[in-house]
């Protein structure tokens, strides 16, 4: 019996041990990390944080202490910016990063008790639902949002809930260049329903690919539901094939399954720059934009390092360090005084949708694509 | 004292059941009836979504092309796994082991990796049109009967390991009387061996059935080239819209869910009506024969099928990490080893996120592994009331998606009374662990149940009349005579969840990104070649690691 006691309690420890394996293994991953952060270099840090938002909108919120590191939802940039935020202010930030889809899934799901501080995706449609729903702090301005371009002021909604930190090309239009010249390759979306090209378009699928619904909301705002549908239609029934991600598509663009598409543009400067056969045109009418804005967390507890960030995204010098380090670098930068990368073309023109109107159709627009993956 | 026993045993396993598995799925589930249950909002849901099913052209197809796939893969992977299963323990022949080996390759080998092989061997440009010149495979393999064959070769092994634990023991009397009565051999394979064996058959065909229902990897890949929307599908597209419809992707897994209920609803009432308990002190174990003159065919048969079912999924992926440029293909310029350079510099997080991979994952195993134990035990000796209850909530994680689970388990562990009892898990590790266990229960459990079928109760029994405790019981009894199952669970255990793409995606914490998390983000940037290279490293690893163990511990066991 005593033999069978010290096996009992033999089980719970290894069990135990099990446990703490876990938690301090875990737990001494993080440190790691916040070692490393530690160690990165700290440039003068700006005087003092709890300052820095002079709300501009005169706001009559007492200014609180944060209780915590500060936490960003973000899809891309999540290898350089810890470093840069404290480079700049000297505060640490816990990124989470994932694809738009997934963040957008852990911030609803999380709702009820959120853990993001701020969410900062390249999707500007769903962060104006967060706004809608209440979500999003309203109301507060940084002070770098005066060195907004006009264009990029007037993606700013009223309320304030979010401001634009860049642009680029949901999609551009691109071609393998062992099949067509410049000259063969298509130079309008239009073009993508000619006959020429039957059978060798491809792009990403809306109802899976994030980037992929800024790309067809700019054609359905434009045309309307109706002719919108239409003009997908007339896509398909051309041949266009939908891969459900840009990466797939570039896949098959490369491998000569499809000749020509419309891919995300820094997939498709990666793609040149990776040695690719492949070559990019701006159509003249403009490549539907996806704007990268960033929010803050209504009952975020470290309200001023959020704002801090905020403020530090806006800044010029910042968006020259994304340009510069970042791997989604292929962007417009939203403030003045900022060059974009030397090799993207300097007539690159974007253009993007109503956020509030493509929020509102969002659901139903990707319910067509979806319905049409079975056609 | 509390002493354990069976009927409290089958409480215990039935709690850890239902938090970790049933709590999370009902809390996506509920959200058809209450949307806003865990916002505080208590307004009721459109109902109506629940027919829907039934009228968008989407749901609809997806729901028959889920069942047509599943149905075709079910029938085609257990009679493929069944067959080599008793030819493997029938005959000897030199290359056996290797297709022991090569099954659970492909039962650790996440789908989408196995799919992302297939793709680039049949798609319009890829190696089987570059290189052979074989143009007929890209439209051979994108159609139905195509996925079918497909998902067929990646999900036999299933059947393969029921069929073929259940044949480690036999009753040779019984042949042995059918023989001398003059039955041919083939009469009594099919009228004394091929019946025993029904109920193992049915039990690989239902596990097939459930893990390629919830298959989202390879539709999602193959969709890349040929579209062929099937549940899981739907459900990404669901949470991949906003706002989000957690509804939606309810109203899915609950049609999910009721599918792999009449699966097993099935299962149970073939094997009740073809049960035999035919192992009896009489029985002997199997012992391959020689094949003789079949030796160099079944040989040259069995590498010719490794070739197909691991050289092109697996040598695909390989052949890609080691190219520069996707669009120059095979070729001896556009060679290198850069990308695993690239790994190894320890400037990325790859080798820091495979760590921490391996922690949990060999966590989850161990812990799995006892949960495991007592669930198999309950069904398998116990008298226990909701024995059918606690067999569904083992296996519903094989056919739900993990990205299902994961906001499941969002919406269980991220509820902000728990933090006043220290039980706010979301945005820790261990939430992590927790996951990883729920999705290893039902490979652990199955392995387990398995291979206590083959041990009498009547062993057990007599331990009991002599006093021993349930815990001396199985520690004594049970555990040393199947040991081998236990160490395999493990393993198996360990193996799958290194690669657990959707459940990691949705539920790691902040600063902790783990391998899985890595090898997509590299996708996504179409960094291919690093990809593959992160992928074929991490796989070759935990591959390492599980022939290691298996070696010392296997040999360890054999030795006394």
């Amino acid at each position: 019996m005593q033999k069978l006691q010290m096996k009992k309690s033999g089980i719970a420890i290894l069990m135990l041990a099990v446990l703490m394996i876990v938690m301090t293994a875990c737990g001494g991953a993080n440190d790691n990390n916040g070692n490393a952060n530690a160690s990165s270099p700290v440039a003068e840090p700006t005087p003092s944080v709890s300052a820095s938002p002079s709300e501009e909108a005169a706001s009559t919120e007492p200014v609180t202490e944060d209780e915590g590191t500060l936490t960003v939802y973000l899809n891309d940039f999540d290898d350089i910016i810890p470093a840069l935020f404290e480079a700049a202010t000297g505060l640490k930030v816990n990124v989470v990063a994932g694809n738009g889809a997934e963040i957008m899934s852990r911030v609803q799901a999380e709702k009820g008790n959120p853990h993001w501080d701020v969410v900062w995706l390249d999707s500007m449609p769903s962060i104006y639902g967060l706004g809608q729903e209440g979500q999003l702090l309203e109301g507060w301005a940084p002070e770098n949002a005066a060195n907004l371009t006009d264009a990029y002021k007037a993606y700013v909604p009223s309320n304030s809930t979010y401001f634009p930190t860049g642009a680029h090309a949901a999609g551009v239009i691109v071609y393998n260049t062992n099949e067509y010249t410049k000259e063969q390759a298509p130079k309008t979306w239009k073009d993508f329903a000619s006959d020429t090209f039957k059978d060798d378009i491809g792009m990403a699928d809306p109802a899976v690919a994030a980037p992929a619904f800024p790309f067809v909301a700019k054609f359905f705002s434009d045309l309307q539901m109706e002719e919108g549908q239409k003009f997908f239609d007339s896509l398909f029934s051309n041949g266009m094939k939908v891969y459900p991600k840009n990466p797939n598509v570039a896949a098959a663009l490369t491998a000569g399954e499809i000749k020509a598409a419309a891919l995300q543009e820094s997939n498709a400067y990666s793609l040149v720059k990776a040695g690719e056969p492949i070559g990019i045109i701006w159509p003249e009418e403009g490549a539907p934009a996806s704007v990268r804005v960033a929010a803050i967390q209504k009952d975020s507890k470290n309200m001023n390092a959020a704002k801090a960030f905020i403020n530090f995204l806006l800044d010029p010098a910042t968006q020259q360090q994304l340009i510069d380090q970042g791997e989604e670098s292929y962007f417009e930068p939203s403030v003045g005084g900022v060059n974009a990368k030397p090799d993207r073309d300097p007539n690159a023109k974007l253009v993007a949708a109503d956020a509030a109107w493509a929020s509102e159709h969002e659901a139903e627009i990707k319910q067509w694509f979806a319905d049409k993956a079975v056609k | 004292m509390f002493r354990l026993n069976q009927d409290r045993l089958g409480w215990l396993v039935s709690l850890i059941l239902f938090v970790l598995v049933l709590l999370p799925l009902a809390a996506v589930i509920v959200q058809v009836l209450l949307p806003g249950v865990f916002f505080g909002d208590w307004q009721v849901g459109d109902l109506g979504l629940m027919l829907e099913v039934f009228k968008r052209p989407l749901w609809l197809k997806s729901l028959e092309h889920s069942i047509v796939l599943a149905c075709g893969t079910t029938v085609l992977a257990t009679l493929l796994g069944g067959t080599l299963a008793m030819i493997r323990s029938s005959w000897k022949f030199p290359s056996a082991r290797l297709l022991d080996a090569s099954v659970w390759i492909l039962l650790i080998t996440p789908s989408f990796i196995l799919a992302q092989g297939w793709v680039m061997f049949a798609a319009g440009g890829g190696i089987a049109v570059k290189v052979f010149g074989w143009h007929w495979v890209t439209p051979a393999v994108f159609q139905p009967a195509g996925l079918i064959v497909i998902m067929t070769l990646s999900k036999f092994p299933l059947a393969y390991l029921s069929v073929h634990a259940a044949m480690e023991w036999k009753v040779e009397q019984l042949s042995e009387a059918a023989r001398l009565c003059g039955a041919s051999a083939i009469r009594v394979w099919r009228t004394i061996q091929a019946p025993l064996l029904l109920p193992a058959f049915l039990a690989g065909a239902a596990l097939v059935f459930m893990d390629t229902i919830g298959d989202f990897g390879l539709p999602a890949s193959i969709a890349a080239v040929y579209r062929y929307p099937t549940l899981p599908y739907s459900i990404y597209s669901a949470l991949y819209t906003s706002p989000i419809r957690f509804d939606m992707a309810g109203v899915l897994s609950f049609y999910l869910v009721v599918l792999i209920s009449l699966a097993m609803l099935l299962q149970t009432y073939a094997v009740k009506s073809s049960r035999f308990d035919f192992l009896s002190a009489r029985a002997v174990p199997s012992v391959p024969k020689k094949a003789g003159k079949l030796t160099p065919y079944l040989t040259i048969a069995n590498i010719a099928f490794l070739l197909v079912v691991i050289g092109i999924p697996i040598g695909a992926n390989v052949l890609m990490s080691l190219f520069k440029t996707q669009s120059k293909g095979l070729s001896l310029s556009n060679l290198t080893f850069s990308h695993y350079r690239e790994l190894l510099d320890g400037k990325t997080e790859l080798l820091t996120g495979l760590w921490r991979s391996l922690l949990i994952s060999s966590s989850s195993a161990l812990l799995g592994l006892l949960i495991g134990l007592g669930i198999a035990f309950v069904l398998i000796y116990s008298q226990f009331r909701f024995k059918r209850a606690i067999e569904m909530m083992s296996l519903v994680t094989l056919a739900v998606p993990g990205v299902v689970l994961g906001i499941g388990y969002i919406f269980v562990w991220n509820q902000a009374w728990l933090q006043s009892i220290g039980l706010l898990l979301y945005g820790k590790p261990a939430i992590l662990v927790l996951a990883a266990i729920a999705g290893a229960i039902p490979i652990i459990t199955r392995m387990m149940v398995g291979a206590m079928a083959k041990v009498p109760k009547s062993l057990l029994d007599a331990a009991q009349v002599q006093g021993g405790s349930l815990i001396s019981r199985v520690r004594f009894i049970l555990v040393p005579l199947i040991r081998g199952a236990l160490l395999s669970a493990a393993l198996a255990a360990f193996g799958s969840s290194v690669f657990d793409l959707a459940v990691n995606s949705i539920l790691f914490p902040p600063n902790f990104v783990t391998l899985p998390v890595t090898i997509n983000k590299a996708f996504e940037d179409l960094n291919f070649g690093y990809a593959s290279a992160a992928t074929v490293l991490g796989g070759g690893i935990v591959i390492l690691i599980i022939l290691l163990l298996e070696l010392l511990l296997r040999r360890k066991a054999a030795r006394k």
